[in-house]
């Protein structure tokens, strides 16, 4: 019945949408001061612009090229945005791509999707509809359907979220706009009837007047504060049947003729049969209430009259009190077929019961208010009483919902929460990522992404050329084991590798968190952590540590960190035979005085480069202090030449200085007891050389047990001594 | 030349165009606008490399955009090329696409002389 109505089809073209309900949502989705937002992903930048301009009146528009780039967007702004038009055929990823991750991530619960293709097989159709899409809009499309599917999608949902999104200004809103379009509406018809448009407003203002003062002298009829309100507003609809008289009677200025009467009586029965016939909203409060008013407006207390005949409180009170205001406002309004009367006049009148009997009990109301009553109809004073309504109608739906204006604040505070980490994720210079398995996406933070030199959001970056060069495979996969091998107690893990920055390698420590479901198993989903870079602190710590560990002068280690590898070595291979060789330089302190403490530095220097010459790769040379070496080295058979070649091998000339050093060696097989007995045999051993004569190398063996060390006391060999 | 003859020159329905879009302003716009869209330079790339995948998109979109424009002889023969190129190559592609630069050049110079008498 509605659709028929010629005023009605501009505003609901797409057949199935609720005209009342619809136009009244959309007003309020306008005035909400946040434009809503529209993601289009569509390859064809013009269908995009085509689309953009339908709606970018009412709506924020963001865009995508394509299917990847979508989900990127969606993974981003989430339930930020509240409705995604998208296209099937696209390169990267298509539509149904889309709808699969979609899917995965349970985001098309909340985000509801309109498909547009010029694809029509019904198969792509069935596809669609089975990964959740809410409509399908095939090419081409019609400004028109798309613009009202758009809105009515986003209605649907916004319908699901209303509640989470309640807050006083919407409640308000909302019923001061549907007062609005009621009326609208209404004028509509009376405009139609030729009659000034207020009568609306007035029957509205008297009913209002009438119930809240009858509630104030009974409780007979159970109306709640609610209840005044849905009348009031179903009021303005009483005479809507009358959209189907012909204009010739309804604006006829004459008497009626008895068929013409008849004509007119039919426009009750009309009205309600509209309402009944709307195709949804039946149970709505408001719609049950404008039915009884439309349908019972004419009947009288006595039982005289139309369409039904119904007797006293038979007449639901709602259809009483708009009767009596409906005859009030008639009497007091210049029609096309009388002049007006007065108020006191038209008072008079209904209490004499000329316009027919009404309730007993409404006649009192009538008479107590009926010193006022031009006043409180005057308009000024009904508003803001009206204002007054509605401002407590307000705090009770405010005290009701508690909770859910609370989980408002939550969302602010969450935009908050986010706002503050992208700021500081910019300040920070760290490169932060978030990593999700289904769909295989990784994230970047704005800075990382540019260090990096990737794009914020990777697909799929197992097979991705450019993300796959930010690491080594081998780092990569261990680091994914790590993060698989946490649980949810303890999931974060700290790794070193070398990324590549845009080409140069640097040492960066990996601080992640790996992320588990609340699923019983739990799943592991994925990975949020960041990158920072410790190549210059890593390279500084490693030059401290060649500092601590070495000799300046030589470059060989010195006695302390020799000591620490030569245990290391045993403690790995305790069954192999080593050797400890200790030599000094022969006349060293002569060389000193005679040519200076900057040519005894040379000679050692020099030494020192032999050493290192003569040595193997795994053995150990170190300068033990002033001009004593040291030597570690590993055997297997015979031990004796290599130890002579060494020996020969460090003699010779310097300058026309001749070097000779004296020797001593101990032998694991031959000295037990660890390092520290080795040493000291070892020691003793090149003593008995400096006492017999020097030039020469010597093993330690048991004759020697008591002799005095050389070495003894230097700084670097004070461990010798503490047994 | 109005934006009527224009229709007629490149073989469109122009009351079909303004009754989906609702006002000339928007199907004025969009039908300049076709002149920079990149679908078809993108098509004569994808088909020249073989890669035939591409120009079924490219192809695809072209007979999207003519859709939306109501623009229907180049959205006519395009259709029937995207389809030849659906499942891969096949031997009627080549005549196809002929017909596509065809039309093409037809849609193009209308809109073309449409904007140089609309512009002076």
């Amino acid at each position: 019945m509605w659709m028929s109505c010629g005023f009605f089809s501009e505003a609901a073209p797409a057949g199935s949408s609720p005209p009342v309900k619809a136009q009244n949502k959309e007003v309020i989705l306008l005035s909400a001061e946040q434009k809503q937002k529209i993601l289009i992903v569509d390859d064809s930048e013009l269908n995009r612009a085509i689309l953009a301009d339908m709606l970018d009146d009412e709506y924020e528009i963001i865009e995508a090229e394509n299917g990847l780039q979508g989900v990127g967007l969606l993974q981003q702004q989430g339930v930020e945005i509240s409705l995604v038009l998208l296209d099937i055929v696209m390169p990267q990823m298509d539509g149904f791509g889309v709808l699969e991750v979609m899917a995965q991530n349970r985001w098309i619960e909340d985000i509801p999707v309109i498909m547009i293709s010029a694809e029509t097989g019904s198969s792509h159709i069935e596809r669609a509809y089975e990964l959740g899409v809410t409509d399908f809009i095939s090419r081409p499309f019609d400004a028109l359907i798309v613009h009202r599917r758009v809105v009515n999608t986003i209605m649907l949902y916004a319908k699901q979220k209303r509640l989470a999104n309640m807050v006083a200004d919407q409640i308000y809103e909302n019923e001061q706009r549907s007062s609005l379009l009621i009326d609208i509406l209404s004028h509509i018809v009376e405009f139609r009837n030729g009659e000034s448009g207020l009568h609306v407003l007035n029957v509205r203002t008297l009913t209002e007047l009438m119930l809240n003062h009858l509630v104030q002298k009974t409780d007979h009829y159970h109306l709640s504060p609610s209840d005044i309100s849905t009348i009031c507003t179903a009021s303005a609809l009483h005479d809507i049947g009358k959209i189907s008289i012909d204009e010739k009677i309804l604006n006829k200025p004459g008497r009626f003729t008895d068929e013409e009467f008849a004509v007119m009586k039919t426009h009750s029965m009309a009205g309600a049969e509209m309402l009944e016939n709307l195709p949804i909203h039946q149970d709505d409060p408001l719609v049950k209430v404008a039915y009884d008013i439309c349908r019972w407006h004419h009947e009288r207390w006595d039982g005289r009259g139309y369409p039904d005949g119904l007797h006293g409180d038979e007449i639901p009170i709602a259809a009483q009190i708009v009767a009596l205001a409906d005859v009030y406002d008639a009497l007091t309004s210049k029609r096309c077929y009388k002049d007006s009367f007065s108020h006191e006049k038209a008072v008079e009148m209904i209490l004499a019961g000329q316009c027919g009997t009404f309730n007993p009990l409404l006649m009192e109301c009538l008479q107590e208010l009926a010193p006022d009553l031009p006043a409180l109809m005057s308009g000024s004073n009904s508003v803001a009483q009206r204002d007054r309504r509605e401002m407590r109608n307000v705090a009770q739906e405010m005290r009701r919902h508690e909770e859910l204006t609370a989980s408002e604040r939550t969302l602010q505070l969450l935009e908050h929460e986010r706002m503050k980490y992208s700021f500081f994720a910019d300040m920070s210079k760290e490169i932060q990522f978030e990593y999700t398995v289904s769909p295989p996406m990784i994230t970047l933070s704005n800075w990382g992404a540019e260090h990096l030199g990737l794009e914020e959001i990777i697909m799929d970056p197992m097979h991705q050329p450019e993300a796959q060069s930010i690491m080594e495979d081998i780092d990569f996969q261990n680091l994914t084991d790590a993060l698989r091998s946490t649980s949810p107690e303890l999931p974060v893990v700290t790794y070193d590798c070398k990324l590549n920055y845009k080409g140069a390698w640097r040492w960066t420590q990996i601080v992640a968190r790996a992320t588990w479901s609340s699923d019983e198993p739990p799943r592991y989903t994925g990975a949020i952590g960041k990158a920072i870079d410790i190549h210059d602190s890593r390279m500084k710590l490693s030059a401290l540590e060649r500092m601590a560990s070495h000799d300046a002068l030589t470059g060989l280690l010195n006695h302390a960190y020799a000591k620490k590898r030569i245990l290391e070595r045993i403690e790995t291979r305790p069954v192999a035979s080593y050797a400890l060789v200790i030599f000094d330089l022969d006349h060293f302190k002569a060389a000193n005085d005679t040519y200076g403490h900057s040519f005894g530095d040379k000679v050692l220097v020099h030494l020192a480069e032999k050493l290192r010459q003569c040595i193997r790769g795994g053995d150990i040379a170190a300068r033990a202090g002033g001009d004593e070496f040291l030597i570690f080295l590993e055997y297997k058979d015979e031990v004796e030449t290599v130890i002579s070649r060494i020996f020969q091998a460090l003699c010779g000339q310097f300058e026309h200085f001749p070097i000779s050093v004296s020797m001593g060696v101990a032998l694991t097989s031959a000295v037990p007891g660890g390092y520290d007995a080795l040493f000291h045999a070892a020691d003793a051993a090149l003593y008995t050389v400096k006492r017999g004569g020097r030039g020469q190398y010597r093993f330690y063996d048991d004759t020697m047990r008591e002799t005095l060390s050389v070495i003894s006391p230097i700084e670097d060999g004070e461990s010798a001594h503490q047994k | 030349m109005t934006l009527q003859e224009c229709y007629t020159a490149m073989g469109g329905n122009y009351d079909d165009a303004i009754g989906r879009l609702r006002s000339e302003r928007l199907v004025q716009k969009f039908v300049l606008k076709f002149l920079n869209d990149g679908s078809y330079d993108l098509l004569c790339r994808s088909l020249e490399e073989k890669n035939y995948e591409e120009a079924f998109r490219a192809a695809h979109t072209i007979k999207g955009v003519c859709q939306n424009l109501s623009i229907d002889r180049l959205q006519e023969s395009s259709s029937r090329l995207c389809e030849s190129l659906r499942n891969g190559y096949t031997p009627q592609a080549d005549a196809l696409a002929e017909e596509v630069r065809v039309d093409y050049a037809q849609t193009v110079a209308a809109i073309q002389a449409f904007q140089k008498e609309s512009a002076g």
